[in-house]
């Protein structure tokens, strides 16, 4: 602020007064005040609110990540973690929380409050409403909304997808277009809409099971060459997560025409022994996961 | 904040009284000013402000500040807190313009400070002595961080209460008791002669 002192000598109250008629200043209005104060509420409890649907968006990823296939994408759960952890959406709820924190923290009593208390009163609210908002069913419209706009962010489907995009690591992900009469073989379109001809010689009756149910599947094997589009598969799993009800019932009824069972009981070949971990995914295929 | 039609007027005004009449006729700031003008040039002069004109300076635009924003002030605060907080937000403001280090100058209150942080493992021959040298005290009190001079400026120079100095400096009381106990720490490791740590 400009220091004016012009009447240096005379008491404070003098100068005080003079200068407040000299610069014709007046008492600034009480709304504007209450505005202040409640745009600065508001802007926290918004910050809250976003922040549930960040905590919304974080457990939506978390419990449809494919923790039990984790060791055939990832190798060990640890690298997992990181490959899977919904970061994005921990780093917003954190951040909203201190934006929320930061706007009631200059409310009128905001600074009576400790960081630690408001954090984790608002922190509080933000994990029931965000709790509130995963059991209505709205996570995964919440993870959509992002899109791919942000540079360091992919929604947990795409990131998914993207792992079963990789037939040299024998992983692979599409839609069953259409099996083989005598079930020797079906073709799948990918994730990038190439077609591949899987052959399921080495599939089991529950394998089966998830192609007759059609929609997505996931498949570990190992491609029959690295330049053919020839997939030998070893185990068959279904792409549940992202599928509504509605979209399953759909894809059940196309490749439902073409379904057929076949009891196969013996072990696989030593192409899909050598697959890893074949232990811990047979005995999955064997449980029906 | 309510307003009441006839609030009292003179000596006998409470500072409330005077702000909301103040609202109505800005002459009848001049006792509000009156009152703290002592009070408050003792507190910046203990904060660090050395010079007359620039406490004068300070002062005038802390009063100024609080005319224009009387209307914000908070009823369930005592006004004097109030004041204070925008007297202090001013001195640190000048001290950030001016890029001015405090010069603290001590006198009657060293005595207090020295008995609140006298201990058990006080020299008392040594406490003795620097009570004979103010300047000592004034030199480590300017060695400590501005959060803990604050702190212990508010506490046993202006005699405020933890609520009162929460609300000048704009931090919880919790925060207010942890910033004294490390500023009384801070002091005593300034003064290895005396305090044995």
């Amino acid at each position: 602020m400009t220091t004016i002192n012009p009447q240096r000598g005379h008491t404070l109250a003098e100068q005080v007064l003079s200068r407040i008629e000299h610069e014709q200043l007046s008492p600034r209005p009480r709304w504007r005040f209450i505005v202040k104060n409640y745009v600065f509420w508001c802007l926290g409890a918004l910050a809250i609110v976003l922040g549930a649907l960040a905590f919304a968006a974080t457990l939506f990823e978390i419990t449809n990540v494919d923790w039990h296939l984790s060791t055939a994408t990832h190798g060990n759960l640890f690298s997992f973690f990181f490959a899977a952890a919904p970061i994005f959406w921990v780093v917003a709820f954190i951040l909203l929380i201190l934006i929320g924190y930061i706007n009631v923290r200059y409310t009128d009593h905001g600074y009576r409050h400790s960081l630690l208390v408001i954090a984790l009163v608002a922190g509080l609210v933000s994990l029931l409403l965000g709790a509130g908002i995963y059991a209505f069913g709205f996570g995964r419209a919440i993870v959509e909304i992002p899109g791919d706009h942000p540079p360091f962010y992919r929604p947990i489907f795409a990131v998914q997808q993207s792992w079963w995009l990789a037939p040299e690591k024998g992983l692979l992900g599409g839609q069953v277009v259409q099996v083989a009469p005598d079930g020797n073989s079906f073709v799948l379109s990918d994730f990038s809409d190439r077609t591949w001809e899987i052959y399921a010689g080495d599939l089991a009756a529950r394998d089966f099971a998830v192609i007759a149910r059609g929609g997505k599947v996931r498949i570990v094997g190992a491609p029959v060459a690295a330049t053919s589009s020839v997939f030998h598969a070893c185990f068959v799993f279904s792409w549940e997560t992202y599928l509504d009800s509605a979209e399953q019932e759909s894809k059940q009824s196309t490749v439902a025409s073409s379904t057929y069972e076949r009891n196969v009981t013996g072990g696989r070949s030593e192409i899909c022994k050598g697959i890893r971990p074949y232990q811990q995914l047979r005995s999955m295929d064997e449980e029906g996961l | 904040m309510s307003a009441d039609p006839l609030p009292r007027k003179g000596i006998d005004a409470s500072d409330e009284e005077i702000v909301r009449r103040t609202l109505l006729d800005k002459e009848a700031f001049t006792p509000l000013i009156m009152r703290y003008e002592a009070k408050l040039a003792r507190y910046l002069e203990r904060l660090g402000v050395g010079l007359l004109e620039d406490r004068e300076d300070i002062l005038q635009n802390a009063f100024i500040k609080a005319y224009k924003n009387l209307n914000s002030f908070d009823m369930t605060l005592t006004f004097s807190s109030w004041m204070y907080r925008i007297a202090h937000n001013e001195a640190m403001s000048f001290f950030r313009r001016k890029h001015a280090r405090p010069q603290i100058i001590l006198s009657e209150e060293s005595e207090m400070l020295l008995t609140e942080l006298r201990d058990e493992h006080a020299d008392a021959s040594r406490l003795t002595e620097l009570r004979l040298s103010r300047e000592g005290l004034a030199k480590a009190f300017q060695t400590l961080p501005p959060r803990y001079r604050d702190v212990i400026a508010l506490r046993y120079f202006e005699d405020r209460s933890y609520t009162e100095m929460s609300d000048i400096l704009e931090v919880p009381v919790g925060t207010v008791s942890t910033l004294l106990y490390r500023a009384k720490r801070a002091l005593r490791e300034a003064l290895p002669d005396i305090f044995s740590v």
